[in-house]
């Protein structure tokens, strides 16, 4: 055991390529030792921890596209890699068809820190914690990757393997995230527990959305995304799935909150207990699904 | 000429004079110490530092580390054979043979660039033995604990301070005041309890930075960011075996300091590095995680309070053991611990007093003296249970702290006399503001609200001969340099100074100027920028080097003009007399002198007052019953009230209002007084709410603002207020008494009794953060 | 490691620098160009001592590397005050009594100046909000917050 005391960023190359296929061309040339990056927000954090120690930072931010926020009435919202949260929130598209989304950029750091964090840094970064992942993850969104073969593209709900671990391979660069049409009539909202008010990062985060959908028996869907409170973003499904059963009153929606709250495998850690995250979870979807419910009714 | 007006001059005294530092502030042209440029020559400091917390050092290799290209020097204990230390001489800049906690220095780097600095900290090879560790100041008064210092008794150590050699304890100061094994008979009602307060940190948001020089003559300079700038001066060059004019400390502005900059850290290792690469200047800078490893603490404590009073509700009885967790090495907490105790009693007149206070070593970060030393800590215990007495007894808690509290003439836990104190008027104001008795209702169904009330009392802490000193010295404009060694932290006490030298003297507030940076070259002495002090006793030493000033210029003019000085005055920069009407700018004087009528040579010339001001009249306080004549110069007493509301779905506290009220004696500058209560009430609310050292094994496992979380501009309540209130300190100037410190020792106590009034729960320690408050709300079946 | 030349404009002037790939902004400005008004309080980009304003907007230059501002214009504290005449907000920390240690300050000027752009009446929430990334230990805030209020008064 040593302390680390975090002098400077430890020693890297910075390379900035002008295309998609060189970036990825570089980055399977070194795999391992190179990586891309947006805002940096977490990768010089992991740096400095001592965490990583890439030989090579690959600048993502110019490239094809990865600067676009571009909404199709048709097919929905592209954001592109390097568009960061205060762009987000900022957009009056995403303020009209994805307020969710805006919501939970707003829950994350500071203005300052939102002006380099992007949407897709924060998915790619994979930490449980990440605010923006449930939006996503609760709107369908869709992973646009660049690799050496091409572009591909991949559904977030299958994107997540563990704590920092993605589906993603060396040479691999995520573009953009697409989300597709929110459902008619949808309302959604993001609850943050944090130590301070605003500002930390989630002990418990709850992603709700709902809206009528008449093939289900309660005649709406319920869609759930738990932040920090498993290895990965979780999605509660068998919560979904009650809510989407049961007719929805103020008892079912209280039975749903309990499930998710069972589904959670939460940890203890300086931030908080196991205890307490479940019993947050609990309390938090059954507030953010009365608080959607409000909204549809 | 100007026409003096002697009409309408206001005193700057009292005034809401602009800070004299906040243009510089606000455009960045401010100089901090990590500021100074020093060109090419600069080489930089790393620490290797150790990861155990207590373990014998066997060996170390630097071969490897030297040669690094690079690299300019190594240095380890071995090099440094001398001890440091303000109280008690219990450390060596590096360690030597032995090391006391995680982080404690092993060896020093200089080289061209942090990164190869680091780098050798690397191939510095550290060869230890693993000792017991001691992890908890209870256990480490047992005779089952190892012995962090098996040499206490040969350490040099200040007279009031009592070690116990060949134990953990460095100080036990005790209380015996009247008889309390015979009061519990007579007590209505007994409240017993223990509180565990944790390790904090100070948090300044500048950082630690010492930059050392080390002349081919042997002088030393040391730029850094200092609350101690003569301190250092003295301890270091003691410690280094030289003189203290050898060694010289530069200290411009401080970022920040709370306690944490005071006395010697580590500005000792930058100039024990810099020893070894003569003429070229070290740089040492402390990481934000490396603060948080290494930088003081505040101590923790283990409070035991047992406290009684009668069927009327009158305080007969308390008896208290305090455990502090000093850490490896004792810069202040040993006088922590003797401040404790002669503050045991908090604000109240209690006529039989039982205390025992011990300072212990344990193998945890140092403990230093942080705002309210040792106050906000034991208050928080001893306040919350004046609330539970008076619920006992059936009485309101204001209503009991009234009858119980300090009134001027009452007497002390050390046996002297309360002097002036406008405690009682401090209580009546903040039960006032809060509405005290009256509920109101929550935002919610979900919330509960609740109101909290906490008194408070504190001593500057110091040794009884503390001194300041100061120049005043008039340039060719009339203008005043005012020369002072107290430093500015954020506190305003240059604004102070000037406004004091201004009215002392007679010139407009406008047109002094501090000497800064301080320079204990050029700078007179202070002792140190702590306890609260400087208003006080720099000031004293400014007015009284203004008075010497003008006596200097009015002897002048009285000559010059046939007249006594008693008929002179100087308003506004201009001599007057009140008997010819005579006038003259100070500028046609100050440098020059006056001529003598028809050529006849000069009179006067530069003018340059000093004085000094040390309070001589503090006693000392029986060892074993700690009474005596006056154990301090004086108290600042005050109140302060919360009302908060409990978010009963996830326990979060939301503090909508809070209230101080000081007896501040005079507001020199009642803006800055109140700018004073407002910061401390929010710094005492964040240690309440959400601030914790971790510590592990002894390993401080929250190393980063990420996971040691601060009150943030949201986390603040909407309405925060602060009332100044006055009643004169005989011997401070136009008599003012400190504020720095006092506004965050009762915010913990007056939370706590707040979330108790809204939810019926009480908790051993702080922070009171969500999770603690909600599963003690579930565990007391509040909620399910 | 490969140092890269950088254009970039500071406070209204061009500069060139060199640097090496792991020099964050923060450290260009105040190490090499000596811009040291802009503070280093934590360099993990949690303190906001070290916030300047990058094209515009603000950013904490710990978390930035000097290569990616080649191009680019940034202003600093030193670089809000006109020839004479300080901007508002400053005028508004002065009078409200805002400063005490003055280590935040300039981070919390150059936030509370990006804020008023963006929205020159903001209420008590927004200005709040729009500073949570900026510690100040000194404060408590409160009077950081009236200034924010009076210089969206005044300008
Ligand atoms: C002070 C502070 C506070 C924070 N608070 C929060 C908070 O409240 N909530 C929260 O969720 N997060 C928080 N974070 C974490 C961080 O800001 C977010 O996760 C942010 O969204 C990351 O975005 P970025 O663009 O900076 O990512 P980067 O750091 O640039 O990258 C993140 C990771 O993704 C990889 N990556 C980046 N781009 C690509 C790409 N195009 N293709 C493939 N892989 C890629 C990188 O290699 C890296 O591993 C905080 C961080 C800091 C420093
Ligand atoms: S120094 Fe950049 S945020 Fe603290
Ligand atoms: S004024 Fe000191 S940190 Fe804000």
């Amino acid at each position: 055991m040593t302390i680390n005391t975090h002098p400077t960023l430890p020693e890297f190359e910075y390379v900035r390529p002008e295309t998609l296929a060189e970036a990825s061309e570089f980055l399977t040339r070194y795999p391992g030792e190179a990586r891309p990056f947006l805002g940096g927000t977490d990768i010089f954090v992991r740096m400095r921890d001592g965490l990583i120690t890439p030989n090579f930072l690959v600048d993502v931010k110019k490239l094809d596209g990865t600067n676009d926020l571009r909404f199709e009435p048709q097919a929905g919202l592209t954001l592109g890699a390097a568009v960061n949260m205060n762009r987000v929130i900022a957009s009056r598209e995403v303020q009209a068809h994805y307020p969710l989304l805006a919501e939970a950029c707003r829950s994350v750091a500071s203005y300052q820190l939102r002006t380099r964090a992007t949407v897709v840094g924060n998915i790619c970064n994979a930490s449980p914690a990440g605010d923006t992942i449930g939006a996503c993850l609760v709107f369908n969104g869709v992973l646009h990757i660049h690799e050496v073969n091409g572009l591909r593209q991949e559904p977030l709900a299958e994107f997540f393997l563990g704590p920092g671990k993605t589906t993603l391979k060396p040479g691999d660069i995520v573009t953009a995230i697409h989300l597709p049409l929110p459902p008619k009539g949808c309302a959604g909202v993001y609850l943050k527990l944090g130590r301070n008010k605003l500002s930390d990062l989630s002990l418990v985060g709850v992603t709700a959305l709902g809206h009528p959908d008449p093939s289900l028996p309660s005649g709406y869907r319920f869609r759930l995304a738990l932040a920090s409170v498993a290895p990965v973003p979780l999605v509660p499904t068998q919560a979904e799935t009650y809510l989407a059963n049961q007719p929805i009153t103020p008892e079912t929606i209280r039975e749903a909150a309990h499930l998710a709250a069972e589904a959670c495998a939460p940890i203890d850690d300086l931030r908080g207990s196991a205890r307490y995250r479940k019993e947050m979870v609990r309390n938090l979807s059954a507030k953010a699904l009365s608080e959607v419910w409000e909204k549809l009714k | 000429m100007e026409k003096a007006n002697t009409q309408n001059i206001p005193s700057p005294i009292g005034e809401n004079k602009q800070r004299i530092d906040a243009r510089d502030k606000v455009t960045g042209a401010a100089i901090y110490a990590d500021d100074f440029q020093f060109g090419n020559s600069l080489l930089h400091a790393r620490i290797k530092r150790s990861p155990h917390p207590h373990a014998l050092i066997k060996k170390i290799d630097t071969t490897k580390a030297r040669a690094l290209p690079g690299v300019k020097a190594i240095v380890t204990g071995e090099d440094f054979p001398g001890y440091i230390g303000l109280y008690l001489q219990d450390r060596f800049i590096f360690c030597r043979e032995r090391v006391r906690y995680v982080g404690d220095p092993v060896a020093g780097v200089a080289a061209i660039s942090e990164e190869i600095a680091q780098k050798a900290l690397d191939m510095i090879e550290v060869e230890c033995e693993i000792l017991e560790p001691v992890l908890d100041p209870e256990f480490g008064v047992s005779p089952k604990a190892p012995l962090i210092h098996p040499d206490l008794g040969q350490y040099v150590v200040a007279s009031f301070i009592l070690p116990k050699p060949g134990t953990n304890i460095s100080n036990h100061f005790k209380i015996r005041k009247g008889d309390v094994d015979s009061a519990w008979e007579k007590c209505a009602a007994i409240v017993e309890r223990k509180y565990r307060i944790p390790h904090i940190q100070h948090v300044p948001i500048e950082p630690h930075v010492a930059i050392a020089k080390v002349d081919e003559s042997g002088g030393v300079t040391l730029w850094g960011s200092s609350q101690s700038p003569f301190a250092q001066r003295n301890l270091i060059a003691q410690s280094m075996g030289i003189s203290q004019s050898d060694m010289r400390v530069i200290a411009p502005i401080v970022g920040g300091g709370f306690g944490s900059k005071a006395g010697v850290s580590m500005e000792a290792l930058a100039v024990a590095i810099a020893t070894k690469v003569k003429g070229r200047p070290v740089k040492l800078l402390l990481t934000r995680e490396e603060e948080f490893f290494t930088a003081f603490v505040r101590q923790g404590l283990v409070a035991y309070f047992k406290m009684g009073c009668d069927e009327k509700g009158r305080l007969l009885a308390v008896e208290n053991r305090f455990y502090w967790d000093a850490g490896a090495y004792t810069e202040y907490g040993v006088n922590i611990t003797r401040a404790s105790g002669y503050s045991s009693s908090g604000p109240y007149e209690v006529p039989n007093v039982k205390t025992d206070s011990y300072c212990v070593y344990t193998n945890h970060p140092v403990g230093g003296p942080m705002r309210g030393f040792g106050m906000p800590e034991m208050h928080a215990g001893l306040e919350q249970c004046i609330d539970e007495l008076a619920l006992q007894i059936g009485m309101d808690a204001v209503a009991f702290r009234k009858l119980n509290c300090l009134k001027t003439g009452s007497i002390l836990v050390t046996g002297s006399k309360m002097h002036p104190t406008g405690l009682p008027q401090c209580v009546e104001i903040v039960a006032e503001a809060i509405g005290w008795g009256k509920k109101s209702p929550p935002s919610a169904p979900h919330k509960r609200r609740g109101k909290g009330l906490a008194l408070m009392w504190k001593a500057p802490a110091m040794p009884p001969n503390a001194g300041s000193s100061a120049w005043v010295e008039l340039a060719e404009d009339g203008t005043l340099n005012v020369g002072v060694g107290g430093q500015e932290i954020g506190q305003g006490v240059f604004t102070v100074a000037a406004q004091m030298a201004a009215a002392a003297l007679g010139v407009p507030y406008e047109s002094v100027r501090i000497a800064t940076p301080i320079d204990t070259r050029y700078s007179p002495y202070e002792w140190q920028t702590v306890a609260s002090r400087l208003t006080w006793s720099m000031g004293n030493a400014i007015v009284r080097a203004a008075k010497d000033a003008r006596r200097q210029i009015l002897e002048v003019v009285a000559e010059a003009w046939e007249e006594t000085i008693e008929d002179l005055d100087i308003v506004n920069g201009v001599v007057i007399s009140f008997k010819s009407e005579k006038e003259i700018p100070l500028k046609n004087l100050v440098i020059y002198g006056l001529p003598k009528p028809g050529d006849q040579g000069w009179r006067g010339g530069p003018v340059i007052g000093r004085s000094n001001f040390m309070p001589t009249y503090v006693t000392g306080l029986d060892p074993e019953t700690g009474q005596g004549e006056r154990a301090v110069v004086h108290y600042t007493t005050g109140a302060q009230a919360v009302e908060l509301e409990v978010d009963l779905d996830t326990g979060r506290i939301e503090i909508l209002k809070g209230v101080s009220a000081f007896d501040v004696g005079k507001a020199i500058n009642p803006e800055m007084v109140k700018a004073q209560m407002e910061g401390g009430f929010v710094q005492g609310m964040s240690s309440a709410l959400f601030e914790i050292l971790q510590l592990k094994g002894g390993v401080v496992q929250n190393p980063s603002f990420v996971d040691y979380r601060i009150a943030t501009s949201a986390d603040i309540p909407k309405d925060l207020q602060a009332y100044i209130v006055e009643v004169a300190q005989d011997d401070g100037p136009w008599g003012a008494r400190g504020i720095g410190e006092h506004s965050m020792v009762p915010t913990i106590p007056a939370i706590a009794n707040a979330i108790y009034d809204a939810v019926g729960v009480r908790f051993e320690g702080p922070p009171f953060t969500a999770e603690k408050v909600y599963l003690a709300m579930q565990d007391a079946g509040l909620i399910e | 490691m490969a140092f890269h030349k950088v254009n970039v404009t500071i406070n209204g002037e061009m500069e060139q620098v060199v640097v090496p790939s792991n020099m964050t902004l923060m450290r260009m400005l105040r190490e090499i160009l000596a811009f040291t008004g802009t503070k280093n309080g934590c360099s993990a980009g949690e303190c906001g001592a070290c916030t300047v304003l990058l094209n515009g907007e603000p950013v904490n230059s710990c978390m930035v590397l000097a290569v990616e501002c080649d191009g680019t214009e940034i202003i600093t504290v030193e670089g809000l005050a006109g020839d004479k005449q300080l901007d508002p907000i400053q005028e508004a920390m002065i009078q409200e009594g805002g400063v005490q240690c003055g280590f935040c300050t300039p981070g919390i000027l150059i936030s509370s100046y990006a804020l008023l752009k963006r929205n020159p009446n903001p209420s008590e929430d927004e200005i709040r909000e729009a500073l949570v990334g900026n510690l100040c230990r000194c404060t408590g805030y409160v009077r950081i917050i009236e200034s924010v209020k009076e210089a969206a008064k005044r300008s």
